[in-house]
């Protein structure tokens, strides 16, 4: 497989929520099997993007080319078709709540394949055993922890054995510890299947581990893609307090905030 | 002047942009029903059947019990002005005519709204916050074919299944209210009960019942959908969910009241 030939890619994407611009002309190309990351701020519209790559949003205007087929344009059928080639890890995990653990992995195998019943227990076997649940397969997602359940979903996600997997936040809310492993799973289901992962993240901890490319954004904008050395060398003021987890100027300091407070001029 | 002549224009299109939804809605479960929705995947069937309790099997005790005490009441009061005439004897025909054309299905339609149109919008909800829903599209699964269709033909089964057994246990509590209360007895009751009984009545009944069906799962499932954000919303989303739902019913009942009255 050719590791450089894109699998994603993305051109001029615009996001509206009414009048409000969300994405302002994103462009980004993933390849093949390598783990890039979308890193930026709360509100950089990060989570629009990943939701627009899978075709929740429908963008305004651009193009995304997901596969060799133009998400944007796709009908009803060929959509679903292209669904079961790609996986998504929701921030919450996003099992349903009705099935067991195991029924939840399972649920895309039944949905789209005739396989036996018997062989798609083994296959949902395979898959929690690789995320570390093996035993947990008849619980119900509401008796999991939050790692837990990202683990889950990760199984879900991959069970169809999708070409490119698509994580959103994937270690918010969890303790390091469990962060860190959620991230060396990440890695691990690259290493092993060539899976193609596009994450979004703010956490400059699991960039640091997981990442071969990083695709910065800054309100609605890309602000720069590449390693995280080259990143650390632009000089985009923005880019820079990020990396070095600077805070913004303070607020209280704008001569015009402090004009508007007083009501004068 | 202009901020009310706006409102009402606002509250019009919002009504016709609901609408125009909820018929997309309906028609893409009709085109899904149609689709053989079952096809080879046992798992909706189960889902189906599963359902069915839950609306039809499950309702039964409370739809049993306010069915024989709306029985009671009806016997007792066409009771009162009956006795005027000394024709307690009719009581039967009050009892039974208005129980099978009117109060079974209206009863069983309101009784189902509450235990599981609420359900319905609940779960749904629920599971739009929790992004389930998106998880399903995701995956390539159709929410309508995969969470409303097996809902669908449950609701439309268990609706007048429910109406029939309710049907019965209002006459019964007419019976016994006129045997113990009022004097008449059983065997008069019940010739007069199948003497003034006809096919129609059945068939009113039914064939509203069925409407009442498809009215509580459609408004169910549709609020379910419109959830955005948080716990909250579910909330205002199963109110709106049951007063649309009961509103819809009484509306439809009189729709058909009128047609049935004139054909």
């Amino acid at each position: 497989m050719e590791r450089d030939d894109p699998i994603l890619e993305v051109e001029d994407l615009v996001v509206r929520y009414g009048h409000r611009t969300v994405l302002d002309g994103v462009s980004f190309t993933v390849r093949r099997g390598e783990v890039l990351v979308i890193l930026g701020g709360s509100g950089s519209g990060k989570t629009t993007l990943l939701r627009t790559l899978v075709g929740l949003i429908r963008p305004h205007s651009g193009r995304i080319v997901l596969m060799g087929e133009d998400v944007t344009t796709l009908s009803g059928a060929r959509r679903r078709e292209l669904r079961t080639r790609m996986g998504m890890c929701f921030q919450g995990s996003a099992l349903l709540g009705s099935l067991t653990v195991a029924d939840n992995v399972a649920l895309p195998l039944r949905e789209h394949t005739d396989l036996e019943e018997s062989t798609i227990g083994i296959m949902t076997g395979i898959k929690l055993n690789l995320v570390g649940l093996a035993g947990f397969g008849d619980y119900l997602p509401s008796q999991l922890s939050g790692g837990m359940k990202k683990r889950a979903g990760i199984a879900r996600a991959t069970v169809m054995d999708p070409e490119i997997i698509f994580y959103d936040e994937p270690s918010a809310g969890l303790d390091p510890i469990v962060a860190a492993g959620i991230d060396r799973l990440i890695r691990k289901m690259q290493q092993a299947f060539g899976l193609t992962s596009v994450v979004v993240t703010h956490e400059m901890e699991s960039v640091r581990l997981i990442a071969d490319r990083v695709c910065m954004l800054h309100g609605g904008r890309v602000v720069g893609v590449g390693t995280l050395d080259e990143l650390e060398r632009l000089e985009h003021p923005w880019v820079r307090r990020f990396l070095s987890r600077q805070p913004d100027d303070e607020p209280g300091t704008d001569p015009d905030f402090l004009r508007s407070l007083t009501g004068a001029g | 002047m202009t901020r009310l002549a706006g409102a009402v224009g606002r509250w019009t299109l919002d009504l016709l942009q609901a609408g125009l939804r909820v018929s997309s809605l309906m028609v893409d479960t009709l085109a899904a029903v149609a689709a053989t929705p079952f096809r080879g995947r046992s798992a909706r069937g189960r889902a189906a059947v599963e359902s069915f309790a839950e609306f039809g099997s499950r309702s039964l005790p409370i739809v049993g019990m306010i069915s024989l005490l709306v029985g009671v009441i009806i016997a007792l009061q066409s009771s009162y002005t009956l006795e005027r005439w000394g024709a307690q004897r009719f009581i039967a025909t009050l009892v039974a005519v208005s129980a099978l054309r009117e109060m079974a299905p209206l009863m069983t339609a309101i009784l189902i709204t509450g235990r599981s149109g609420s359900a319905i919008t609940a779960e749904i909800g629920t599971m739009q916050v929790n992004e389930e829903i998106d998880a399903l599209e995701v995956m390539g699964i159709d929410p309508i074919r995969y969470l409303v269709v097996p809902r669908f033909v449950a609701m439309v089964l268990a609706v007048p299944a429910v109406t029939v057994v309710s049907m019965f246990i209002m006459v019964a509590g007419g019976l016994f209210t006129s045997v113990w209360v009022v004097g008449v007895p059983g065997g008069v009751y019940l010739d007069q009960t199948v003497q003034s009984l006809v096919a129609r009545d059945l068939v009113i009944g039914l064939t509203k019942s069925v409407f009442f069906g498809v009215a509580i799962c459609w408004v169910g499932v549709y609020r379910g959908f419109q959830v955005r954000g948080g716990a909250g919303e579910v909330g205002r989303a199963t109110t709106s969910s049951v007063v649309t739902s009961i509103f819809l019913v009484i509306l439809i009942d009189l729709v058909f009241t009128v047609f049935f009255y004139f054909v």
